[in-house]
């Protein structure tokens, strides 16, 4: 375990689907070469098939100590990047129209807003998706390379560039899916946590352009930080797939609302739009403990009172949604 | 799992290591490695053609299957029993010649990135697949001559061994690496001269590299990407001795 770990932690309610998270991350770290296909932030329509397709069902992850096989994801799981004919249509006095290709058949947001159905009424919610650095990375346990490394100074985990081989026993070990081939450079690669910035004293990118302020960062040990409230005082927030068995230091306030039609005031677990199954699916039990929780502070708020826990929730700026800690970051040479 | 693993390695390397060390200070026959003294340029036998090979001694190796190292391995095939080695001096090099079966190719030519920062650029190039791996072999050899019977450890050399590995795949081409023990295989940054050609569900591959005296041990190893082999999962030869 390392001395600190940062955590971030998403409030699901308040995702917009714009992808801003995901469009700040690509310009920064993944516009170069052999990177057109990789995300490291996605934000995926849920209930859908995710990105990679299937990433939840195929494998990886840990099982009574031991990791779980899973198979690599094909490019066709990803998406392959595809490019437009500008150059062609614009410069070279082609009439044919601006198309892409390869002729786009899968990708990131493939199924964005497809949705479901649960007794006739719709339902669907955003998930957006980052390396969770976990505590116990099966990626690091699988690398035959020593190439994965968990910061001792802040837990972030980090591939280094110069021992991986691009073995791809990370991929196929993480059980999110979180770690791409880059095909080019023959190596594999990952979120970084943004820790150039944080050691900078700036928040991640895809947390600093999020317009939904639903994304909360600090370090999981600090009292002060937003994300030690939520998940450790308030207890509000939850690990993806708890099961896996790494640990996840990604947490998310689980979608609670709307209701169902002509059901306003009761509450999800007596009969939700969002099927409580589906949450059991993704959070594990302990989702039930934190909807009702977060339903007896918006009965508070509801009633006149004040809800401290809402009052972050809504994390007004970026003092309370952020509380980045530079001066831990330890020089190594 | 550490200990299982462990033990099966043993199994495996030690049994090797154990007959070499019970034949005393000559290699047996069976793992000596008769070289040549060509005439013909290294660059003609770089070129790796059957004419300028043919005088050349062949020596069939026999190739070893690694156990499996995780529990999550796929399962793999022995359908590559053996390596054909044939060994020339010439020119001040020793040029290594690698001749085995491999009923797929698995290698491709990799879109050439522009010397430019991508960000300059309209286009990136893009990575096409994500999920192959392709074929590769490599000759692995101890500076330390063996002596009486101490050998290098066969996983990678070992703090008094330190091995040198002349390392070509089918697609990325020849990279020189080092290590002295498993785990600690590192890139040089240095390529060799290597040249390999497939053909006939063939693969032929030629590595040129210093001149060695004899009594080094050399190891071979092939990977067969169509069962998505690197890293230690592929085939691997006991050491032999060099005449």
């Amino acid at each position: 375990m390392s001395k600190h770990q940062y955590a971030m932690v998403m409030d699901l309610n308040k995702c917009l689907g714009c992808q801003t998270c995901t469009i700040a991350c690509k310009k920064l770290w993944t516009d170069r070469d052999g990177t057109g296909y990789m995300y490291w932030n996605n934000v995926e329509t849920r209930p859908g098939l995710g990105y990679p397709r299937q990433w939840d069902r195929i494998g990886g992850g840990w099982k009574d100590g031991a990791l779980q096989p899973s198979p690599l994801p094909t490019m066709d799981d990803y998406g392959h990047a595809w490019e437009y004919n500008y150059e062609q249509r614009l410069y070279e006095g082609k009439k044919q129209p601006v198309m892409p290709s390869p002729e786009p058949r899968s990708g990131v947001n493939w199924d964005e807003d497809v949705g479901s159905l649960n007794a006739n009424e719709n339902y669907f919610f955003y998930l957006p998706r980052i390396c969770n650095h976990c505590t116990y990375p099966a990626c690091l346990e699988a690398c035959p390379r020593k190439a994965i490394y968990k910061r001792d100074e802040d837990g972030i985990v980090v591939i280094d560039q110069d021992r991986c081989q691009g073995y791809r026993y990370c991929i196929k070990a993480c059980p999110y899916k979180k770690i791409y081939f880059n095909e080019v450079t023959g190596k594999s690669e990952k979120c970084i946590f943004c820790y150039p910035r944080l050691e900078k004293g700036q928040v991640n990118a895809c947390a600093a352009q999020c317009p939904g302020r639903l994304r909360f960062v600090g370090l999981l040990d600090d009292p002060e930080s937003p994300v030690h409230k939520l998940v450790l005082v308030h207890k509000i927030a939850l690990p993806l797939f708890p099961e896996k068995g790494t640990q996840p230091n990604v947490f998310y306030v689980p979608p609670f609302n709307p209701p169902k039609r002509e059901n306003y005031g009761k509450s999800i677990l007596e009969d939700s739009r969002l099927p409580l199954d589906y949450l059991l699916y993704l959070f594990g039990p302990e989702v039930k403990d934190v909807i009702t929780r977060l339903e007896a502070e918006l009965r508070k708020a509801q009633e006149g009172g004040r809800s401290e826990v809402l009052q972050l929730l809504i994390g007004r700026d970026a003092e309370t949604r952020y509380h980045v800690r530079p001066q831990l970051v330890q020089i190594q040479l | 799992m550490r200990i299982r693993q462990a033990l099966i390695l043993f199994l495996c390397f030690g049994v090797s290591a154990l007959t070499a060390a019970q034949s005393g200070s000559k290699p047996a026959a069976a793992q000596s490695l008769p070289v040549a003294t060509s005439s013909v340029s290294t660059d003609t036998l770089l070129s790796g053609g059957p004419a300028a090979w043919k005088q050349i001694a062949v020596k069939r190796v026999a190739l070893n299957r690694t156990p499996p190292l995780y529990d999550t391995d796929e399962p793999a095939t022995l359908d590559i029993p053996s390596v054909d080695v044939r060994l020339a001096r010439a020119g001040g090099k020793l040029l290594v010649q690698l001749t085995w079966h491999d009923a797929t190719q698995d290698a491709t030519v990799l879109a050439e990135v522009p010397n430019t920062p991508p960000e300059t650029r309209f286009r990136k190039v893009q990575t096409e697949i994500n999920d192959r791996f392709f074929d590769a072999a490599a000759v692995m050899f101890s500076k330390q001559p063996a002596t009486g019977a101490i050998t290098p450890s066969l996983q990678m050399g070992d703090a008094e061994h330190p091995v040198e590995i002349y390392y070509w795949n089918a697609t990325r081409g020849a990279m020189l690496m080092q290590a002295q023990g498993r785990g600690t295989t590192r890139r040089t940054g240095q390529i060799f001269p290597a040249s390999g050609a497939y053909q006939s569900g063939q693969w032929s591959v030629t590595f040129e590299l210093p001149d060695l005296p004899a009594g080094t041990p050399l190891a071979f190893a092939v990977w067969n990407g169509n069962q998505k082999d690197r890293d230690g999962r592929k085939y691997f030869s006991v050491w032999q001795v060099l005449e």
